[in-house]
């Protein structure tokens, strides 16, 4: 069989593994013989809880997870630099601060779609303001604009912070927009994770349109220019579609933190470095890692929830100091 | 400008921070030709070739291929018309050799072909960190040539390369210069003379010469542009230079 379609099956699988171990574990285990009941016949009390709860909330963590993933995979590639993360860089911060904004201050308009769009021109925002302040202070290194990212998400944690005990009320508990900050898949209905899952197809897609750019930008300014990209207009398109998706993850599972930073690595590893394949292989790590991380949120301390970014946290954290202590190595001591 | 030039500069002039990088600049460059950009450190090479790669907009003057301004080129026509090999390429992510030269082509498929020419097919498949530094500059020669442009920019391209494959990659771009114009800025002064038909010699910022080698090499304003005393030593046919002493900061 050819190799990559091989790659393609076995990632698949892993997928699929995943999701189906996700839909199992919970406050009450689920065997694979249930879901299968829980499919073919819903009128048990125990398969309508799988089918209504459980099922889209493991298939909407699957979608967050590939949007993270993705979204962690243009950023690496716009920066091109490989600890670049939508949450360090302050992105999933602002799309977090607009999402705060949109659920705590009364703008008389609809919620639904308040959200989405408030946290798209949050993360948008809070990108450009991080490659702004890195080009001012002539920091476009590694180093420079993951302290310029850290500087940016702390800014926007306290302005978050401070609308959350200003505007925080009955109607809109701290709770809600804490379940946000510290990460979180929503339980989706069905016609909601279909939107879900065409947001994220649609992103997929979208992305692909970015591959060969973010193939000759990791080539460096000169030869990407030389080889014909337009360096100057591909960026800010690269970080304007990067921060749609950053927007649509968080405005699904909140703050969920190293999941952007770990799926482009697994991915790199599998399919090489040509965005082409990294892309869509980032999205299903990121969806496998998230998957698994959601269902680790549900059984840990049942009946009650870990937020998932906690656990996202707690894994990713050590990953990254493994990532930025090789790159010190490789590089002298420079990030 | 002569009709017969391929790449032309007219009064080119860049300035950073008060100083002039480039003071204005002419220069005419025909369809064949290996030319040897030669000069001290600071003399404004680098800058005149991004500056004719169109890397760098000029803040006065302009650069024309084939007759027409090159920034009324978009990137993409520019890529087809200029090779640019720049004095560092280090890729951020270890792409293969095979990927490189796919990046260059429109169509991807060719690329096998290209490595095929340059006789690297033994290297597609190794990635960069693999591969040594004279398989990097023969590498990076055979992608930004993949598309043949007419016109082929190198700037210090074996610099960092031993003395063997050094000979080897300059002895290739002069070849090259037999049919396509080869622009190359050079520090070993005794390759330029030897191996380029032309030689262009800059010092702050000016054309302080250009001309055959053999009209430059015995010229003491070659002596002045460098500061220092030159040998020259002859060993038939050609005219080895050697820096005997320093001499006075002079203005050519």
């Amino acid at each position: 069989m050819n190799p990559s379609i091989k790659l393609c099956c076995r990632a698949f699988a892993a997928l699929a593994l995943a999701v189906v171990l996700g839909i199992c574990a919970g406050h009450q285990w689920a065997s694979p013989a249930d879901i299968w009941q829980a499919i073919t016949e819903r009128d048990t009390l125990r398969g309508r809880l799988l089918w209504e709860w459980r099922m889209p909330r493991v298939l909407a963590a699957a979608c967050v997870g590939a949007l993270l993933g993705l979204s962690g995979a243009v950023f690496q590639g716009v920066f091109r630099n490989p600890l670049a993360e939508p949450y360090l860089l302050g992105a999933s911060g602002g799309a977090a601060l607009g999402a705060t904004i949109a659920l705590l201050v009364p703008l008389g308009l609809p919620q639904s779609w308040l959200l989405p769009v408030l946290a798209f021109a949050g993360a948008w925002g809070s990108t450009l303001l991080v490659l702004g302040v890195a080009r001012v202070a002539g920091a476009l290194d590694a180093s420079g604009m993951l302290l310029a990212g850290v500087a940016m998400a702390a800014m926007l944690g306290a302005i978050r912070s401070f609308l959350m005990l200003a505007l925080s009320d009955e109607t809109v508990s701290l709770q809600v927009v804490m379940s946000w900050v510290l990460g979180g898949i929503q339980t989706p209905t069905w016609s909601g994770l279909g939107w879900l899952a065409l947001v994220t197809l649609a992103c997929l897609l979208a992305t692909q349109t970015l591959a060969r750019g973010l193939d000759l930008l990791g080539l460096g300014d000169a030869t990407a220019q030389s080889f014909g990209l337009d360096v100057a207009r591909f960026v800010p398109r690269a970080v304007l579609l990067g921060s749609l998706v950053v927007a649509a993850a968080v405005a699904y599972g909140g703050l969920v933190a190293f999941v952007g930073l770990a799926a482009p690595h697994i991915a790199r590893w599998w399919v090489g470095p040509r965005h082409r394949w990294v892309l869509p292989a980032s999205a299903l790590a990121g969806a496998v890692v998230v998957t698994i991380a959601d269902a680790m949120a549900r059984s840990v301390l049942p009946p009650a929830e870990v937020p998932l970014g906690l656990i996202t946290a707690v894994a990713g954290g050590p990953f990254f100091i493994v990532l930025l202590a090789r790159r010190l190595r490789a590089h002298g001591g420079r990030a | 400008m002569s009709d017969a030039a391929l790449l032309g500069a007219a009064h080119l002039s860049v300035a950073r921070q008060g100083r002039a990088l480039l003071d204005d600049i002419s220069l005419d460059l025909p369809q064949r030709g290996a030319v040897a950009l030669i000069g001290p450190n600071g003399a404004g090479k680098s800058t005149l070739m991004q500056v004719l790669a169109g890397q760098l907009a000029p803040d006065g003057g302009a650069v024309t291929l084939q007759g027409r301004p090159l920034k009324a080129l978009d990137v993409r026509a520019r890529a087809q018309h200029l090779g640019y090999m720049p004095q560092r390429f280090e890729p951020h992510w270890d792409v293969t050799l095979l990927d490189l030269v796919q990046m260059r082509l429109a169509d991807p498929a060719q690329a096998a072909q290209v490595l095929a020419l340059a006789d690297l097919q033994a290297l597609a498949l190794r990635r960069w960190s693999t591969l040594s530094g004279g398989e990097r500059a023969r590498g990076m020669l055979a992608a930004v040539l993949a598309t043949d442009p007419p016109v082929l920019l190198a700037d210090e391209p074996g610099a960092a390369l031993d003395v063997q494959h050094r000979l080897a990659l300059v002895q290739a771009l002069a070849r090259r210069g037999r049919e396509r114009l080869v622009v190359v800025v050079m520090h070993d002064l005794d390759l330029a003379f030897e191996c380029f038909d032309r030689v262009v010699v800059m010092h702050a910022g000016r054309v302080a010469m250009d001309g055959a080698p053999a009209q430059l090499l015995h010229a003491p304003q070659l002596d002045a542009v460098f500061g220092v005393h030159f040998e020259r030593i002859v060993v038939a046919p050609h005219t080895l230079l050697r820096a005997r002493s320093l001499s006075l900061k002079e203005k050519p």
